[in-house]
């Protein structure tokens, strides 16, 4: 939900320069493409659910051990179950969307401005700058993410904040290059040529210009990052490397499922669906937008 | 292009370099030391304390920094391991080559799924074949790769007993990991394939042919694949890094004795030349494919081929 | 037509590439035709190495300690006793300080005569190695009075002799000098300087372990030929691997399956009471919350929410038992038993709890908006056992109006605080005591190690001197019931301080195939020759 907005805002920003018709345009092309539509459906509705939680469903529940239900099965009063522990799967899943939604979405917004800059700093100076930025960003590639990550939450602890940290210097190089190659093709513009004529610093030039312009390929490439990320958080989970007890989170409820997984499948299922649901509703927002950010495409 | 290549492969010590200095101080971030995850709790920290000497472990970061440099470059050693006193390329060497086994497994059969199924979809758009694929892609490319190499495990080892539950016996050892690892790999080519190709259909070069009345065969082999693949081959290489870190799942719940489960269980050890070196390793690996990938890109498209000739002059 | 062509090399290319390195690793499972047949175990992790002083972790230890190697004095953990192994008798004086060991005539497995000067270079050799620090620091010497006699002098008289005599294994001094003067390190490669009745024939550090049947071995030849371990990292995959017959014996067998595993093997599956201790430490000079630990009431309360009840079920799957005593008396002879009712056990009580509270001077408002007493700091992971028992301990104090959090780290990182008294709430366990004596690593501050709790403060909380002079007596004294009494008024005196609360004691399951007959099940360390082929 709050990329939706977020989009929005992002929107306005690059159509600034060519005025409101654009987004209506882009809105327009994107809701005749069915499956985006039915993505932000899902994700409206997910986003009511988990914003909205404690209107219907009390963290207490969520977190709280009664081991006379310990693994017990679906029924009325605990529509998802029980885990090992006592506690009711539907609140878990509800507050741990929350949490896994949340560092996704964080941890997206860090790396894209992160990278987004170091890419706008590396293309529109070029030369020097570029080639020290590009050839750093080539070692730390070559380096795997997962060793990263897993080594950074080792050294500063598995938190909120830190996992955010960890998944942003594992995804910042996505945008780098992306903004990179943008920002090449759009110095060779005739208004970015006319700022710098006019004498527009460069940090003026690359906020006001470039950054707005490259802003359809960035918000593609961020939403369709959120999935990613919220998958690869259920992969450090499974390495032991999740959010502390007793806060909920998605991974970290897969991972505690593993053991349980012959005999009670159900801990494993319901957090593995939310997963794939959101997973899938935000791929196909994210391909349904770019769709319709790229004209190519209108027929 | 010569020059070029010679350049790229040049660019691998500083990689190598860079890679050392960023594990190291990594490393240096984390808690704890070798001495007292290999001597055990009983052991006063005086006695741990002589022990990290004794490896070499408590030198000053550079001095240790630029030791393993040394030996690394100008005498080919990667050191001793500190936890099973191995040489610790005797010790890396056939878990790398498992690991990028796997992860070429892996790529080939993601390829090879994922790549003709988006070029189908593209061409017979909208047709039964590519709402099905396209569905089941975006589901499998959504499902985490613990999951679904749980559930494979469960049902062709334990249901079917048709493939070993551990390890890499024969051939069908392969199976299960590199379809855990490609599947959502798969899936992405797939969608990446498929959107690549409209892109290059929805042309007007392509339109163009389509009405001067070239044969569809024509027009998709010619004139489409040749430009959608371009992005596809970038994406096939980029791929190897996601392969890379699906496998130290896939290793672990295999059993498989990767480079990956490996590195993750000396982290904790804090082996440093174990994890130094088979960083390394996989970093070289990881960049000799992306050089691969440009030559190839090259190769196809006779503007970037240009552009290294030119850079000879 | 250029695309083709590059799909094609493409093609040829990948396929030549796993080709290349895909033959290089087949090989062919070995068929199993009478005697050559091949007992299957697993390892959950690569062995790290073939010399006894070099494997850290109890999979590992398994091996070398029982099958490769042996030390002068056996254990016999389901009794709780050691017995003459590679000792044939051993004269202790009077005063206690020497032991005068009579060898048996034993030989390698490179077919040396084992003698006395062996066992001198073997023990000499574990003494410069400060990880058995812990069993040789009461040894001043040791010498060789004649082939077979070695006599060792301790500096105090020491009744828990007996676990170094198990711990310290014999290595053929010949074989051992010979690989470090080629320049190898011993242990990095397959060896025959042990007396065990198995020795390496194939070690991969990469992969498994295969042993054979050393069948000179002094007690007589193995029954069971050859053994692989195989290397199996994932639990389900384990059992899986048991249900397919893929392993003949499944030791540690994980406990959240033990239905499944139970239904598989039938009557062959059997749950053993494990030898280990998982407990709380609290640490009293916590800073936490302007030192709210240092409220004796406080750590009481602590004690009396805990639900070991639930511990057991989360972590052991109801497998497990709750425990009172640091350690089980089943296999520790000395050990001070809760059923004589001589010290305090703070079973679970919500009431009592809630007293405490009242006493150390917080308001009924105070205890229902939950009092902060720190973070549980435990190890490895979150769905280990102990990470599990920390996230229960969690929701324990928040039912009885108090507020915790939970840190779960590697054991490596967590280990240095610890020690250091650098934490609020502790998990921790500890396995393998075979003799009461070693409590003292927990309670005597010169004890190097595991001294979780600062008794020995400046401030004089805790009458650490006390305990301390118990602790020597207790480990001069050589009557068991004089011992037996000693300790138990000892650990009355620790859980009076309320600083350490026994949790739970796990359950080991142990389950093997319908190929093999086992003759006796221990907590710990299996005996290969305990094994047979079933008729």
């Amino acid at each position: 939900m709050f990329m939706i907005f977020q989009k929005k805002e992002a929107n306005i920003d690059a159509s600034l320069y060519q005025g409101q018709s654009k987004v209506k345009e882009i809105w327009r092309r994107l809701r005749k493409s069915k499956g985006a539509m039915i993505g932000l459906i899902m994700l409206v509705v997910m986003a009511v659910a988990l914003l909205g939680a404690p209107l219907f469903v009390s963290y207490d529940s969520a977190i709280n051990q009664d081991f006379s239900l310990m693994l017990a099965k679906p029924c009325k009063e605990h529509f998802f179950g029980n885990d090992g522990y006592g506690r009711d799967i539907f609140a878990r899943i509800i507050y741990g969307g929350r949490t896994s939604i949340g560092i996704a979405l964080l941890a997206t917004v860090a790396s894209c401005i992160v990278g987004s800059m170091l890419g706008a700093i590396a293309g529109f100076f070029g030369g020097a700058v570029d080639n020290v930025i590009m050839r750093s960003l080539d070692i730390f590639m070559s380096v795997p993410d997962i060793l990263f990550t897993m080594a950074v939450v080792y050294a500063l602890g598995a938190s909120f904040t830190n996992l955010i940290v960890a998944l942003t210097l594992a995804y910042f190089t996505n945008y780098v290059r992306l903004v990179r190659s943008e920002v090449l093709t759009l110095s060779e513009q005739d208004y970015v040529e006319a700022s710098k004529a006019g004498g527009a610093g460069g940090l003026r030039i690359i906020l006001s210009h470039i950054i707005p312009n490259a802003v359809g390929v960035i918000i593609v490439n961020t939403t369709l990052n959120v999935a990613k990320i919220i998958l690869y958080e259920s992969t450090l989970s499974f390495l032991g490397l999740g959010m502390p007890s007793p806060t909920p989170e998605w991974g970290q409820m897969l991972s505690e499922s593993r053991e349980f997984m012959r005999n009670a499948p159900h801990l494993m299922i319901f957090p593995a669906l939310a997963i794939v649901i959101t997973a899938c509703s935000i791929n196909l927002v994210g391909d349904g937008l770019r769709d319709a950010l790229d004209p190519h495409l209108k027929s | 292009m010569y020059k070029y290549v010679i350049k790229r492969i040049l660019f691998l010590i500083p990689t190598i370099i860079g890679v050392t200095l960023i594990i190291y101080f990594v490393m240096n971030l984390t808690p704890g030391d070798p001495g007292r995850a290999i001597l055990g709790s009983g052991v006063s920290q005086e006695d741990v304390d002589a022990y990290n000497h004794a490896i070499g472990y408590d030198l000053p970061f550079f001095q240790k920094f630029l030791n393993y440099l040394g030996n690394m470059f100008f005498h080919g050693d990667f050191g001793i391991s500190y936890v099973t006193k191995q040489s610790v390329f005797n010790e890396i060497w056939p878990r790398y080559i498992t690991t990028i086994e796997l992860a070429f497994i892996g790529m080939f059969v993601s390829t090879v799924i994922g790549i003709p199924l988006g070029i189908y979809a593209a061409v017979k758009q909208y047709s039964a074949t590519d709402t099905v694929a396209s569905l089941v892609s975006f589901l499998l490319a959504a499902v985490p790769t613990f999951v679904l190499g749980l559930v494979l495990l469960f049902f062709f080892a334990l249901k079917l007993n048709w493939l070993p539950s551990y390890g890499i016996p024969d051939w069908t050892g392969y199976i299960m990991p590199t379809l855990a690892i490609s599947i959502p790999i798969a899936a992405q080519n797939f969608r990446f394939t498929k959107s690549s190709m409209l892109d290059a259909i929805h042309q007007d070069y392509v339109r163009t042919a389509r009405a001067k009345g070239a044969s569809e065969r024509i027009v998709v082999w010619k004139h489409v694949l040749k430009n959608a693949l371009l992005p596809v081959i970038t994406q096939i290489g980029l791929n190897l890094g996601v392969l890379l870190c699906g496998a130290v799942v896939a290793e672990q719940l295999f059993s498989v004795q990767g480079i990956g489960s490996l590195i993750v269980a000396r982290i904790t050890l804090k082996d440093e030349p174990v994890i130094i070196a088979g960083t390394i390793l996989i970093s070289i690996c990881f960049t000799v494919v992306m050089l691969l990938v440009d030559l190839i890109y090259a190769f196809i498209d006779p503007r970037i081929r240009a552009k290294y000739t030119k850079k000879r002059g | 037509m250029k695309i083709k062509k590059l799909f094609t090399l493409l093609l040829i290319m990948t396929m030549a590439f796993t080709f290349c390195t895909g033959c290089s690793s087949d090989d062919t499972p070995d068929t199993k035709t009478g005697d050559d047949q091949t007992l299957y175990l697993r390892l959950t992790s690569p062995l790290q190495s073939t010399d006894w002083q070099q494997t850290s972790n109890l999979d590992g230890n398994k091996i070398t300690y029982i099958q490769l190697f042996e030390g002068l004095y056996g254990m016999d953990e389901a009794s709780g006793g050691y017995y003459n192994l590679l000792a044939k008798d051993i004269q202790v004086s009077d005063d206690g300080l020497i032991y005068t060991v009579n060898l048996v005539d034993a030989t390698f497995q490179n077919g040396d005569v084992m003698t006395a000067d062996d066992v001198v270079f073997s023990y000499n050799l574990a003494m410069e190695n400060s990880k058995f620090g812990y069993v040789t620091s009461m040894i001043d010497k040791i010498e060789a009075k004649d082939d077979k006699t070695v006599v060792l002098t301790l500096k105090y008289p020491y009744s828990a002799i007996s676990h170094t005599f198990f711990t310290i294994k014999i290595v053929s001094q010949r074989e051992y000098e010979e690989t470090t003067a080629s320049g190898g390190a011993f242990g990095t490669a397959p060896h025959t300087a042990g007396t065990g009745p198995y020795y390496v024939t194939e070690y991969d550090v990469s992969a498994g372990v295969k042993l054979a049947a050393y069948e000179n071995y002094w007690q007589g030849a193995p029954a069971i030929k050859n053994v692989e371990y195989r290397v199996i990292t994932d639990d389900a995959a384990a059992v899986i691997a048991f249900e397919n017959g893929e392993i003949d014996y499944l030791c540690d067998a994980p406990l959240s399956e033990w239905a499944n595993i139970e239904e598989a093997a039938g009557e062959r599956c059997s749950l053993v009471k494990a030898n280990d201790i998982q407990f709380l430490a609290i640490n009293y000079s916590s800073p936490s919350n302007n030192g709210i630990l240092a409220n004796e009431k406080v750590r009481e309360a602590i004690f009396y929410a805990i639900n070991k009840d639930n511990i057991v079920q989360a972590s052991t799957n109801g497998l497990g038992s709750p425990a009172y005593e640091y350690m089980v008396p089943e296999y520790v002879a000395t050990s001070p038993k809760a059923s004589d009712g001589k010290f305090a056990t703070y079973d679970y009580n919500q009431d009592a709890c809630h007293q405490c509270l009242l006493d150390a001077g917080f308001s009924e408002e105070e205890i229902a908006a939950g009092i902060p007493v720190g973070t549980i700091l435990t190890y490895p992971s979150d769905t280990s056992p102990k990470g599990k028992a920390a996230v229960v301990i969690q929701d324990c104090l928040k039912q009885n109006g108090m507020i915790a959090e939970v840190e779960i780290r590697e054991s490596a990182a967590c280990s240095n605080d610890l020690y250091g008294q650098n934490y609020d709430l502790a998990i921790y366990s500890d396995s393998g005591n075979y003799d009461y004596n070693n409590i003292r690593q927990m309670l005597h501050s010169e004890s190097v190690g595991m001294y979780l709790v600062n008794y020995k403060d400046d401030k004089g909380t805790f009458d650490w001197k006390y305990m301390e002079d118990l602790i020597d007596q207790g480990v001069t004294a050589t009557d068991v019931k004089e011992r037996y009494d000693i300790y138990t008024e000892l650990w009355s005196y620790a859980m009076d301080t309320k600083t350490l609360l026994p949790l739970y004691h796990s359950a080991v399951g142990i389950a093997w195939s319908d190929r093999i007959k086992v003759e006796k099940l221990n907590p710990m360390y299996y005996h290969l020759t305990d094994i047979s082929w079933a008729e």
